[in-house]
């Protein structure tokens, strides 16, 4: 039956999730960033409220839980902050990824460990983020940029399959242009050693359909905030003799960023719906990424212009959320990798969007 | 959550799919050729008929209404989704009592669902109706026409002139939007059924369009028409109820994802003759072709579900303004996206006003026109969203 809202199940987890990112991310978004790190009260409630656990399954003391909980989930971290969302879960992107690549005994063997360890990070360098060589089982190359200050688990993707790192991973601290509340690094590797991962083309497309839905969640709730704070600021901040949102450019302005935010919203929950079912949804997700970094190309800097000077300030949020929104949008290989991906999988279909399917696209 | 077409609907889309390729798009595209709106005695409308179209959904006298199924409006929307896939046109343009029923049901008297409705219970031929609102100097602006009726005894004189009126001339009856005082705005507005023969009614001057040629968009005047008190739809006392205007607006609010379905269906017509010209041309391989294709199935598959989010609202009987509006400004935009790059993949073979998307390239642009304009749609969201207020000023 056609259902276009979550479950209630869902829906505690969300009011979980938000009230969360309310009370711990928000406020103190500033202060994650200056630190490169959360700060320890974010991460013991983090710890308590189970979120950590999302994807990892019942039988690692986990959730179980799929794509639609993390998207929905994601957009309320990602509306409080995203980087610090990525610091928080040790697993992040690689937890779905690694069950899509090796089930569950993988994710036992590479990643269960990880969660005993507070702090760890795990990273996942889709086709094209990284210019790695793997040679027999050592690996060489650099990773330019990943979020994060430690990596204890280096998942790479490659066309054909896929291999983990977990030694020999060299750190190389950087600024970080954006989810600085997660770190910022370059990753060297020099013949490190690579476990190879029993996996085909098709594993590794739905291991990297799962990243990017990962991303799409904290990318949405990003744009989400921008617009919500520029509207509510454009109602406030007086021009001319009337709130600025009154003015029809503004005014069309706002409401072409809240439609972009929820179209982006709509291909990611059919996407994220589509893995759940068991459906091919690499294709999908490809696509809601693709439309998600669109959006942020306007509502990012549509939201700093709408403060104006105040905007380019870092007393507000908004200039944040420009840079976060355009960082989040290049992770596992950023909008070309998923634009090919998608319009290759548009074309494999007879009729893309004919109705010859038991679901809706 | 759950994104799946429960199966009855798939199988009427089907249906639909079917007769579309057989008897809709051949029609449509003969319009389109001719430039001119399918003749009355069209065969295509006689088949309406033959295939049950072209009734009314009022029951008859005494009976009760079907109670409506659930998802109703969701299937209502994939299904002008579908239609519009294969002519809109033509759609617009097939027999019924099309857009001033569902008025004629919420607020008509009994009488004049008997007198007005009664005929396409189980019409002999095919029949249509249709509503006037549209003037010259009101388009958008619906608070501002001009068409003027005043009493005269036990009757009605209504003055004035409408434009882009579907399907007016062969309408049996036309619901004709008027003011008492056009200085008062919306409260003052009323609709007067205004039968096809009457005193003063007509000339009707059929207009040359872009697109959608299927269907007849029809300019006439008001020169002095009466119509009995019987006339004035709901009668007199409803209107010391409630506001005149609001009767126009709850109609155009229900056609707004409608419309935007359309949109989609367009595009969507468009996208796969993209597709096919880019197989047949083994273009598949270029990535300039394959990007544009990602896009306008993206922008589809997105502005389909901002539709159909609009529609399961609907369903619910919760407010949906903002979905509706968005869905209407978002997919006739996007259709209008679609039906452009479509335009782009042919290269000079879109030039040459032979090929179906050129057609549809002409033919959506309407959808960003019709019901609302795009950028009424956004002043609406922008109402809800920043308060933006609806006066000037």
């Amino acid at each position: 039956m056609f259902e276009l809202e979550p479950s209630e199940e869902l829906a505690i987890l969300v009011e979980t999730a938000r009230n969360f990112a309310d009370g711990q991310l928000t406020a103190q978004a500033r202060e994650h960033e200056a630190a490169r790190s959360p700060n320890a009260a974010a991460l013991s409630a983090f710890a308590q409220i189970g979120l950590a656990g999302l994807e990892v399954p019942e039988a690692s003391g986990g959730a179980g839980l799929g794509a639609v909980a993390r998207a929905l989930v994601g957009e309320e971290l990602g509306a409080g902050d995203p980087g610090a969302a990525l610091a928080l879960d040790s697993l992040g992107p690689v937890a779905a990824a690694l069950l899509e690549l090796g089930g569950e005994s993988a994710f036992s063997e590479l990643a269960e460990p990880l969660l005993e360890v507070p702090g760890s990070r795990a990273w996942l360098a889709a086709p094209g983020d990284a210019t790695l060589v793997r040679d027999g089982g050592r690996v060489r190359g650099v990773v330019p940029w990943v979020p994060a200050e430690r990596v204890d688990l280096l998942l790479v993707l490659e066309p054909e399959g896929a291999f983990a790192v977990t030694e020999g991973i060299d750190v190389r601290s950087l600024p970080g242009a954006g989810l600085r509340a997660a770190g910022a690094a370059e990753l060297h590797l020099e013949g490190a050693p690579a476990v190879a991962l029993r996996a085909d083309a098709a594993a590794s497309a739905r291991a990297l359909g799962r990243a990017r839905l990962h991303a799409n969640g904290l990318l949405l709730g990003v744009l989400r905030q921008a617009v919500e704070f520029a509207s509510g600021y454009a109602q406030e901040r007086v021009a001319f003799g009337r709130p600025i949102a009154h003015h029809q450019a503004l005014a069309f302005l706002l409401t072409d960023m809240r439609m972009a935010v929820d179209g982006a919203r709509w291909l990611l929950w059919e996407a994220a719906w589509r893995a759940d079912a068991g459906l091919d949804f690499a294709g999908s997700a490809a696509s809601a990424f693709v439309e998600a970094v669109e959006a942020s190309r306007l509502v990012g800097p549509a939201a700093v212009q709408v403060l104006g000077g105040h905007g380019f300030m870092q007393d507000y949020p908004v200039e944040k959320s420009m840079r976060e929104a355009r960082v989040l949008g290049l992770l596992f290989g950023g909008i070309d990798a998923a634009r090919e991906d998608a319009g290759r999988a548009w074309l494999a279909a007879d009729l893309p969007l004919a109705f010859s399917h038991g679901e809706v696209l | 959550m759950d994104f799946e077409v429960p199966s009855e609907v798939r199988e009427r889309l089907a249906d639909v799919r079917e007769w579309g390729k057989a008897a809709v798009r051949p029609a449509g595209l003969e319009a389109d050729r001719n430039g001119a709106p399918l003749p009355v005695d069209h065969p295509y409308f006689v088949s309406c008929l033959e295939r049950g179209e072209g009734c009314t959904r009022w029951p008859g006298i005494g009976r009760k209404a079907r109670p409506s199924q659930p998802g109703a409006t969701v299937r209502t929307l994939l299904l002008a989704e579908e239609l519009a896939y294969w002519d809109r046109g033509v759609i617009i343009a097939s027999p019924g009592p099309g857009l001033p029923e569902g008025n004629v049901l919420s607020m008509g008297t009994d009488e004049q669902r008997e007198r007005f409705l009664g005929p396409f219970l189980e019409p002999d031929r095919p029949r249509w109706a249709c509503f006037a609102m549209t003037e010259p100097g009101a388009g958008s602006d619906a608070a501002a026409i001009r068409t003027v009726a005043r009493r005269d005894g036990s009757h009605w004189i209504l003055h004035g002139a409408k434009c882009f009126i579907g399907n007016a001339s062969r309408a049996d009856w036309i619901l004709v939007q008027a003011t008492l005082d056009p200085e008062k705005g919306r409260s003052a507005q009323r609709a007067f059924f205004v039968e096809n023969g009457t005193p003063g009614l007509g000339p009707f001057k059929i207009e040359k369009k872009m697109g959608l040629k299927a269907y007849e968009s029809t300019s006439f005047g008001l020169e002095e028409v009466r119509v009995p008190d019987s006339h004035l739809l709901g009668g007199e006392a409803r209107y010391e109820r409630s506001a005149g205007f609001k009767t126009a607006m709850a109609t155009f609010n229900a056609g707004r994802p409608v419309i935007a379905a359309n949109a989609v269906g367009i595009g969507r017509a468009a996208l796969d003759e993209a597709v096919a010209f880019a197989r047949e041309h083994d273009r598949v391989e270029d990535p300039r072709v394959r990007d544009r294709i990602e896009t306008m199935a993206r922008r589809l598959k997105l502005a389909r579900l901002v539709c159909l989010r609009a529609g399961w609202l609907a369903d619910r009987q919760r407010a949906n303004i903002v979905e509706a509006s968005m869905s209407k400004a978002l997919a006739a935009q996007v259709g209008q996206e679609a039906t452009a790059l479509g335009m782009e993949l042919l290269g000079l073979v879109g030039g040459r006003g032979d090929h179906l998307i050129e057609k549809l390239y002409r033919d959506v642009k309407a959808m960003d026109i019709v019901e609302g304009t795009g950028q009424i749609q956004r002043m609406i969201v922008a109402r809800q969203l920043v308060g933006l207020p609806r006066d000037r000023g």
